[in-house]
């Protein structure tokens, strides 16, 4: 049985396409970057896709709003709505939201946004290495979850908030937040910098339609490999990395982000699991 | 239309320049028409105005740098001659990759608009690096703010937050990963801040671009391309700019000069780029390629035309320009962001349009963006010497031989030195409290967490990155697909060192900036410098520029290059910026600034700096002298104390350095820390508090044999006169809780042990067991007239809360 191949999607200014391409191969995905422009028929060519981090047309209006309303990402949604798996990571997450497919209770209805991070004393841009932990199951993506996972990440807009408090509650209830933010030994946050964003309910995922789409803050690309970790990371992943130091196999092993990549391998050429 | 500068008397003439808003001296301009042998248009002297500019020609300081600077070295691959300069990196399955790295300032746009001209520093500083067919795969920052707690304090943090912001904007965006930087806050930045830029790149040798046009030009009909965003007014006169005094009438004139940053449509132009190199590669076609700067299409054109021996016929109507009735000079020289040009055989510009046009489509990203051909080359003919043509339509906008306007100008400046007196009267230290004063350091704009800053970078894009900034003493990607080669890269430049001894304090950054790199286990294979210093017609400040250069020459030769001993660390890329000062016209202090590139086989034995594990051992490692002239605490307990700076003993620096790059590669050490601002004191609680103030350890170290008369000193190698180890005067305890004079900290296993002093002894480096890593959070060092006994997490907490009572940033 060949393997199913997925696109990375490059939409202009996104800017993490090569590495996000390379984690996903060498998790034994058959992978390939897609332009934006290349017609409606080659996107239907692919099993599966991710949509990597960066900054897609400036995050011009909102992050993620110009490529969830491009025509290509019409294509995509059709192809999801029809069951194939749709990982966005960051600016990619920003643009699921934006087009509706995360939570996707409604075709086409947003839900959620993407709001500004809200840090004490620091507004925009933060990056920092955060831990997260799975919740719930059925969704394709975080099946093999169990410890906390160490994550970086690099974003300005990361905060899921819904449109009011009965719909957030609806989603708690239907356990679209996959993935939370917790502290190094997977406990609940006490707010920043565990929750680095001030994402309500911590949630670091939220999943959509019917488990087969994740909208994903962090970068798992940056985490494929245990040498990709900081050193001074606090945890059973911190003392991993730290006996690691200087051994090439144990270092070129699997990083904490690498289950999330993997997933895509377990699907064949006709996009089922 | 002519200006008739050789008929015109010096009051019109002077008045006619201004009010073109040329900076050109009446000589300089009554030389240009000498050298067109009639008067020149107004596009040809605003084109020699950025030409002659000091940014551009390097008209005073070009003989200081030749004579002073080595260049050359078995690994360097292209030197200081080109947009950034190349050395050998390392070879995978018979492919040699190499670095490429250049190095500017953008002080003057950052003092006027910090935001835009922090973002277009790092904007322009990449496009030098991509255009020798590199991937810039690192970016780093030395920033120099104004005092923020004094006269104008809440600009000089406001500049400095908006700086920040401009590089986060620029560089995150790009998609290139923040690798380093550091940050100053001194008065004599006051009214002018110093933001300098680093781009590195990674090539194919078999792969690098020249910027100039290719010999193949000879023997098929080459076109030349303009590429990226439409010509506007943006960035009109920059590097007359940046060649100016900064007054306040200034400040307001020139806010035209400041470019426009583009990061989203650079990062296309990127991808397209890459494309574009990739056709040429294929169809085994030369080209030239090079990024618009100042002076825009003119210089460009003229440039690579120039540098491959050809002339150029241009037509401006055939460029893209974002207003139809933009004035000549304009159209000819002005600094609009995000172009590149590109000399290509004509059989291929059909698909190199397509590019940019219809694949990338930049022209959907920005109006007016894309590729067009606007000229072509014209091969020298035998007898005539190669011209350069610019037209607009039928109007004739340059026309001169090509060498006239490449070939510069220069100055011979007057330099004399500044009298440095040492104080007479002792350093007031007696009844400090050693630990107060360490709780003071780590919590002021000095030593305070930079953190926040580099936690709004963007550190880890490409996935590459094996030391994040404030990790360890220099930052390390891997960035060759299935290698271990490291690249280590850091910036330094203490300006109080200069101010006192301006030849001494820039061979001090050269050897910190190697140091640094030692502690990744990389050996130094390259610097480049930026040299900040103020007005050079003023001959005080011009002998501290000459001196500061001869001192960075003379420490590469004296450091040498641990692979190759008898070769100097290079120097391959550089900028010099001058006319930096204050509103009263008192220079800065002499600010070089020094970028050194390591190269380590095996980043996997990098480590960072923290404390690893209790039980460990900590070796004071290097010998030091015990001089306070210069370093911050000296500053922090009496500004006007003016001392001798420590020497610099070539020969045992290089003998710790081998050994330190050794020890890290044999994965003999978990933690390395060098000792630099703050001294020994200050490097502990580094290492104890680690990247981000939460490391888990504490340390317990005995000083006492560092400076009792009645120590034993536990080694006298590597130690010169009067040296600790010398044995023949005592030091200070001041000098060896706070001396800056290097030397390093290393954390070793027990099992380690034995094997360190050996080598150390061997190498012949002085090096002493002074304790351990203990348990619980706390820092105590015995041995110093006051105890030292501090709790870690109220030192992390005001380490950490410094610069962010100095930049917060609250959500509006």
């Amino acid at each position: 049985m060949s393997r199913a191949r997925i696109a990375v999607l490059q939409f202009p200014g996104l800017n993490c396409e090569r590495e996000t391409l390379r984690e996903l191969q060498r998790s034994g995905v058959d992978a390939s970057i897609v332009r934006w422009n290349e017609g409606p028929s080659r996107i239907r060519d692919f099993a599966g896709f991710v949509i990597p981090g960066g900054f897609s047309y400036q995050d011009r209006v909102r992050a993620g709003a110009i490529a969830a309303k491009s025509s290509v990402l019409d294509t995509v949604v059709r192809e999801v709505e029809g069951g194939k798996p749709i990982l966005g990571i960051c600016n990619g997450a920003q643009i699921l939201v934006e087009a509706g497919l995360v939570p996707g209770e409604e075709p086409g209805r947003v839900d959620v946004c993407l709001a500004r991070n809200r840090i004490e004393g620091w507004s925009g841009y933060h990056s920092r290495w955060v831990f997260v932990k799975a919740h719930g199951d059925g969704n394709f993506f975080t099946g093999d979850l169990t410890e906390p996972l160490p994550l970086v990440v690099a974003h300005a807009e990361g905060r899921f908030v819904s449109r009011d408090r009965e719909a957030w509650e609806r989603l708690r209830r239907k356990g679209r937040f996959v993935l939370r933010y917790c502290d190094s030994e997977g406990r609940d946050p006490r707010g920043f910098p565990d929750n680095p964003n001030g994402s309500p309910d911590d949630v670091a995922g939220m999943s959509g339609l019917d488990g087969q789409v994740l909208a994903f803050m962090p970068h798992p690309e940056r985490a494929a490999h245990l040498w990709q970790v900081p050193e001074d990371l606090p945890g059973v992943w911190g003392e991993r990395r730290r006996r690691a130091a200087g051994d090439r196999s144990a270092l070129m092993g699997d990083g904490p982000g690498r289950v999330l990549l993997r997933a895509f391998a377990r699907l064949n050429r006709g996009g089922s699991t | 239309m002519a200006i008739a500068v050789s008929s015109m008397d010096d009051r019109t003439l002077e008045e006619t320049l201004r009010s073109m808003g040329i900076t050109l001296t009446l000589h300089e301009a009554r030389r240009v028409a000498e050298l067109l042998g009639r008067d020149p248009t107004e596009t040809e002297l605003t084109l020699f105005d950025t030409m002659w500019s000091e940014h551009c020609s390097y008209k005073s300081s070009r003989p200081a740098l030749k004579r002073h600077l080595p260049t050359e070295a078995s690994n360097v691959v292209l030197g200081p001659s080109e947009d950034a300069g190349v050395i050998h990196f390392t070879e995978v399955d018979g492919v040699r990759w190499a670095l490429a790295i250049a190095h500017e300032s953008h002080n003057h746009p950052s003092q006027v608009m910090p935001l835009e001209g922090a973002a277009t520093g790092i904007g322009g500083v990449v496009r030098d690096v991509y255009c020798m067919g590199a991937d810039v795969i690192a970016t780093l920052d030395p920033l120099r703010f104004g005092d923020p707690h004094g006269e104008n304090g809440e600009r000089s943090r406001e500049i400095a937050r908006e700086v920040v912001e401009g590089i986060a904007v620029y560089g995150n965006a790009l998609g290139v990963p923040n690798l380093g930087g550091d940050v100053v806050f001194d008065g004599c930045y006051d009214d002018n801040c110093l933001v300098n830029v680093v781009a590195i790149g990674l090539v194919r040798e078999d792969r690098i671009t020249r910027s100039r046009v290719p010999e193949a030009a000879r023997t098929e009909p080459y076109d030349f391309l303009l590429v990226g965003k439409p010509t506007d007014w943006s960035g009109m006169g920059g590097a007359a700019f940046a060649s100016a005094d900064l007054d306040a009438e200034a400040l307001k004139e020139n806010l035209g000069s400041v470019q426009v940053p583009d990061p989203f449509l650079k990062r296309m132009l990127v991808l397209a780029n890459q494309a574009m190199l990739e056709v040429a590669w294929r169809e085994k076609a030369a080209i030239g390629f090079k990024d618009l700067g100042a002076g825009g299409i003119a210089c460009v054109s003229s440039e690579l035309a120039d540098a491959g021996g050809f002339g150029i016929e241009l037509d401006l109507d055939e460029a893209s320009l974002a207003e139809g009735d933009l004035p000549a000079p304009v159209a000819a020289c002005s600094e609009t962001q995000e172009r590149f040009g590109i000399a290509c055989p004509a059989r291929l510009t059909p698909q190199i349009l397509r590019i940019y046009n219809e694949v990338y489509e930049l022209g959907s990203m920005y109006e007016g963006a894309g590729a067009r051909k606007v000229g072509r080359v014209v091969p020298p003919k035998e007898d005539e010497e190669p011209r350069y043509l610019l037209r607009r339509g039928a109007q004739v906008l340059v026309d001169a031989p090509i060498s006239t306007i490449t070939e510069g100008i220069s100055y011979e400046r007057e330099a004399r030195p500044a009298v440095v007196h040492f104080s007479e009267r002792a350093l007031p230290a007696q009844g400090r409290d050693f630990a107060a004063d360490l709780l003071d350091l780590l919590a002021s704009e000095h030593l305070c967490s930079r953190r926040p800053l580099f936690q709004h970078y963007d550190s880890e894009v490409k996935a590459d990155t094996v030391l994040r900034p404030g990790e360890a003493d220099a930052g390390v990607v891997t960035p060759v697909e299935g290698s271990w080669a490291g690249m280590a890269a850091t910036v330094d430049g203490n300006h109080r060192l200069c101010r006192i001894d301006p030849y001494l304090g820039a061979a001090h950054a050269v050897v910190e900036a190697a140091r640094n790199v030692a502690c990744v286990g990389a050996s130094p294979a390259a610097i480049t410098d930026c040299l900040n210093y103020g007005n050079p017609e003023v001959p005080e400040v011009f002998h501290a520029f000459v001196e500061g250069v001869r001192g960075i020459g003379d420490a590469c030769r004296g450091l040498g290059r641990i692979e190759a001993p008898d070769e100097a660390l290079p120097v391959v890329s550089g900028n010099v910026s001058f006319y930096n000062q204050n509103a009263r016209g008192k220079a800065i202090a002499p600010s070089p600034i020094i970028c050194c590139l390591g190269v380590t086989p095996d980043a996997s034995t990098c480590r960072s700096l923290s404390l690893k594990e209790e039980g460990n051992l900590l070796y004071r490692l290097g010998a030091f002298h015990g001089e306070l002239g210069g370093s911050l605490w000296a500053e922090w307990v009496d500004p006007q104390w003016v001392g001798p700076l420590p020497p610099l003993d070539y020969a045992a620096i290089r003998r710790e350095l081998a050994l330190v790059v050794a020890l890290v590669r044999e994965r003999k050490v978990q933690a390395v820390h060098d000792v630099s601002e703050g001294g020994n004191l200050v490097a502990l609680a580094e290492m104890a508090l680690g990247r981000e103030s939460r490391g888990r350890w504490g340390l317990r170290v005995d000083f006492s044999p560092l400076w009792k008369e009645d120590a034993d000193a536990p080694s006298a190698a590597g130690a010169t006169d009067g040296g600790t180890g010398g044995g023949k005067r005592a030091l200070s305890p001041e000098a060896v809780a706070w001396g800056e004079d290097g030397g390093f900290w290393l954390e070793v296993r027990p099992t380690d042990a034995a094997e360190l002093e050996r080598r150390a002894e061997e190498a012949g480096v002085w090096c002493a067991r002074l304790g351990e890593v203990s348990s619980g959070r706390k820092m105590v060092v015995e041995g110093l007239p006051t105890p030292v006994e501090i709790d870690l997490d109220g030192l992390a907490a005001r380490r950490e809360r410094g610069i962010f009572e100095l930049l917060r940033r609250d959500v509006s």
